[in-house]
C-alpha cells in the first residue's frame, strides 16, 4: 500500500461570500474549485461577510488565505474577486470578472481560481478553465454534441441531431473539435469549429472511423478506421492528407493514443483473446502488451508514457458491471487503482496529466468524475439521465 | 462576451479593440494594479488567456444516417452472444435466406453491426464492425458480391429496446441488414 502525504503543500482558505444575495451555485464551484485544484484546503463552507474591507472574522485567523468575493447579475453576470492574508487582512490580489452570457456564469468562478491559484504561485492548473466535449444519445441513431464546464454546470449543444460521434479537440485552443458523422453510407470523419460552424471533412471510411488523439503539434492524427472491414490504427498527416496504416491485425486495434512525442502509441487490441493495452512504434512492426493485470480492459488514455485505463472486473451479460479505473506506466511499474466502486468508464487525461476525468456510473445515475493524481482529491457532479458516448476534455 | 479587469480607460479600450479583432478576449494589460473600492491591489497580472466566444448550434436534423433499428426490404436480423461475433449455427439459416433475399434485389446492401449497452468507447464500435464483417463474410460464401455489401457499425448507438432484461439485451446485439438508399 502506497501512502501518499500531500497535505503540506496545500494551503488553508477559507471563502467568504459578500454578495447581497449569496447564489448557492457560485459557491458550489468555488469550493470544488479550489478542492480540485489540489492546492487549497478549505473547510467546505462558504461563509456570509463583508466584500470591501479588510475584517477576517476571528475563526478564520488560523487559515492562511481568506477569498472574498461578491456575486452580482445586472447586465449578466460579474465577479469581483480579493485575495487576503488571513492573519492580519492584507490584500494580495483583486480582480474584477464580467461576461455578457449568464449562463457562463462558472467560467467566471473557474478563471477566478485560477488566477488565485497563479498568485500563489502553485502549479499551472489552466485545465479549470477548459472547455468538456461530449456526445450523448438522445435516441437510437441520434445523438447530440455538447460543450461544458468541467463541472457541467453550464451545457451548449454545438451539434444537434442526426447521428454524430466521438468528439475530439482538434487544437489547444479549442477551436475546433473532430468528430464522427452518420450522414452519409459510411461513417464521415469531420471537423467543425465552434465559433463559426464551418464544417470540413478530413476522412471517411467503411464500417467505422474515429479520430482517437491528436499530436501535440496539432499536425496529425491518430485514427480508427476499417477500410476493409478490419479495425486497425492508422495515422494522418492533416498537411499532406496522407495516412499511414500502424496496425495489422486480423481482429480489434482502437483507441490509439500517442505516448508524449516517443514516436510510440498504445491502444485496446483483442490479440490475446480479450480487450487489454498494448503500444508499438509508429514505424516498427513488434508489439508489445502493456497491461498484465485484468481480462477485458477496454479504454485508454497517455500522457507521456503514464496511462489510465479502464478494466472491467465482472462480467455479467445482464448489466451491473463493475469498471475501475487504473493508473500505470507504458514501461511498466506499478499500477494504481483510481476507483473501487461503481462503473468507471471514458478516462481522459487533463492537459497537464495531473486530473483524470471519468464518467461514473452508480445505480440508475451518472455522474462526471475527477480525480487529482497528486492530492488524490476527487469530485463528482451529476449527470442527466442521458447515455453519455463519448468525451474529451 | 468579455472577462475585464476593472481599470483604467485605456485598459477598457484595449480591451474593445481586442473585441474587434477576435470577437472576444480575458482582457488583460493593465500595467498598474487594478483597484476595488479605493483598496489599491498588489501582484496582479497582465492576462490574455482567450475563454469563450459565442459558440454556434449546428442543427442536423434534415441529415439522415439511415434510420430504422432493425432489418427492411425482407431481409432477417442476425443475432449474436454476449461478447461475441461469431455467427452461431441457428443463426446460419437467418444468413441464407438473406442471401437468397439479396439474389432477388439490386444495388449496395448495408450490413448494419449493432451492440448491447454494456461496452463502451471505440472497443464497443469496433465489435459491432466485427459482427458486420461476419454476416459479409458469410453472406458472400453464400454468393452475394462483396462489392454489393457496404459494412457499417452503430455501436450500442441503435438499440430496439431499453428494458432490463436479458431478452432485451439479447435482441440489441445483432445485424441489420436493409438496401442503402
Amino acid at each position: 500500500m502506497k501512502i501518499e502525504k500531500d497535505v503540506e503543500h496545500r494551503s488553508r482558505i477559507a471563502v467568504i461570500d459578500g454578495s447581497d444575495v449569496m447564489n448557492g451555485k457560485v459557491s458550489r464551484i468555488f469550493l470544488s474549485d479550489l478542492k480540485i485544484s489540489g492546492h487549497f484546503l478549505s473547510d467546505g463552507t462558504v461563509h456570509k461577510g463583508d466584500f470591501s474591507g479588510s475584517f477576517v472574522p476571528p475563526g478564520l485567523k488560523g487559515r492562511e488565505y481568506i477569498v472574498k468575493y461578491r456575486y452580482t447579475n445586472p447586465n449578466g453576470p460579474k465577479l469581483e474577486v480579493r485575495l487576503l492574508k488571513a492573519s492580519d487582512g492584507s490584500q494580495l490580489f483583486e480582480k474584477s470578472y464580467a461576461l455578457s452570457n449568464a449562463q457562463k456564469m462558472p467560467f467566471l468562478v473557474h478563471k477566478a481560481v485560477y488566477d488565485i491559484n497563479r498568485i500563489l504561485k502553485y502549479p499551472d492548473i489552466g485545465w479549470i478553465n477548459r472547455y468538456v466535449v461530449f456526445s450523448r444519445y438522445t435516441a437510437p441513431k441520434r445523438s447530440e454534441i455538447l460543450l461544458a464546464d468541467y463541472t457541467f454546470t453550464y451545457t451548449k449543444v454545438i451539434i444537434r441531431g442526426g447521428l454524430n460521434l466521438f468528439p475530439k479537440w482538434a487544437d489547444s485552443a479549442q477551436k475546433s473539435f473532430y468528430y464522427t458523422s452518420y450522414a452519409g453510407l459510411v461513417p464521415t470523419l469531420n471537423k467543425i469549429n465552434i465559433y463559426t460552424g464551418s464544417k470540413s471533412t478530413v476522412a471517411s471510411s467503411e464500417g467505422m472511423i474515429v479520430c482517437s488523439d491528436v499530436s501535440d503539434d496539432g499536425g496529425k492524427i491518430l485514427l480508427t478506421m476499417a477500410p476493409e472491414g478490419q479495425a486497425d490504427i492508422y495515422e494522418m498527416s492533416l498537411f499532406t492528407g496522407s495516412k499511414t496504416r500502424v496496425t495489422h491485425f486480423n481482429g480489434v486495434d482502437v483507441s490509439g493514443k500517442y505516448l508524449g512525442r516517443s514516436g510510440q502509441i498504445v491502444f485496446v487490441s483483442n490479440r490475446l483473446g480479450y480487450a487489454n493495452i498494448f503500444k508499438k512504434s509508429i514505424g516498427s512492426g513488434a508489439v508489445s502488451q502493456v497491461v498484465f493485470h485484468g481480462r477485458n480492459n477496454n479504454a485508454v488514455d497517455a500522457h507521456g508514457s503514464t496511462i489510465v485505463y479502464s478494466s472491467r472486473e465482472s462480467n455479467n451479460a445482464f448489466g451491473g458491471n463493475r469498471f475501475n479505473l487504473y493508473l500505470s506506466s507504458a514501461n511498466g511499474g506499478t499500477t494504481r487503482p483510481l476507483t473501487t466502486t461503481g462503473s468507471n468508464q471514458f478516462p481522459r487525461f487533463s492537459t497537464d496529466g495531473k486530473i483524470v476525468l471519468y464518467i461514473k456510473q452508480r445505480g440508475g445515475s451518472s455522474s462526471v468524475g475527477y480525480i487529482n493524481l497528486e492530492s488524490s482529491q476527487s469530485l463528482l457532479f451529476p449527470l442527466g439521465g442521458r447515455k453519455i458516448q463519448s468525451i474529451d476534455w | 462576451m468579455v472577462i475585464r479587469q476593472k481599470g483604467s480607460d485605456v485598459i477598457k479600450q484595449t480591451v474593445w479593440t481586442a473585441i474587434t479583432l477576435t470577437a472576444f478576449f480575458f482582457s488583460g494589460c493593465g500595467q498598474t494594479a487594478p483597484t476595488l473600492d479605493g483598496t489599491k491591489g498588489k501582484n496582479n497580472f497582465t492576462d490574455a488567456t482567450e475563454i469563450s466566444g459565442d459558440t454556434v448550434t449546428v442543427n442536423e436534423s434534415g441529415e439522415g444516417g439511415g434510420l430504422g433499428n432493425s432489418s427492411a426490404d425482407g431481409f432477417r436480423s442476425v443475432y449474436f452472444d454476449f461478447g461475441d461475433y461469431s455467427i452461431s449455427g441457428t443463426m446460419q439459416s437467418k444468413v441464407s435466406a438473406d442471401a437468397a433475399r439479396a439474389a432477388q434485389t439490386s444495388g449496395k446492401i448495408k450490413i448494419e453491426g449493432n451492440c448491447d449497452e454494456f461496452g463502451t468507447d471505440e472497443y464497443n464500435y469496433a465489435l459491432g464492425l466485427k459482427r458486420a464483417k461476419a454476416v459479409k463474410d458469410a453472406m458472400a460464401a453464400e454468393g452475394v458480391q462483396n462489392g454489393r455489401m457496404v459494412i457499417i457499425s452503430y455501436g450500442e448507438s441503435n438499440p430496439v429496446c431499453s428494458s432490463p432484461t436479458d431478452s432485451c439485451y439479447a435482441r440489441n446485439r445483432r445485424v441489420d441488414l436493409r438496401l442503402a438508399r
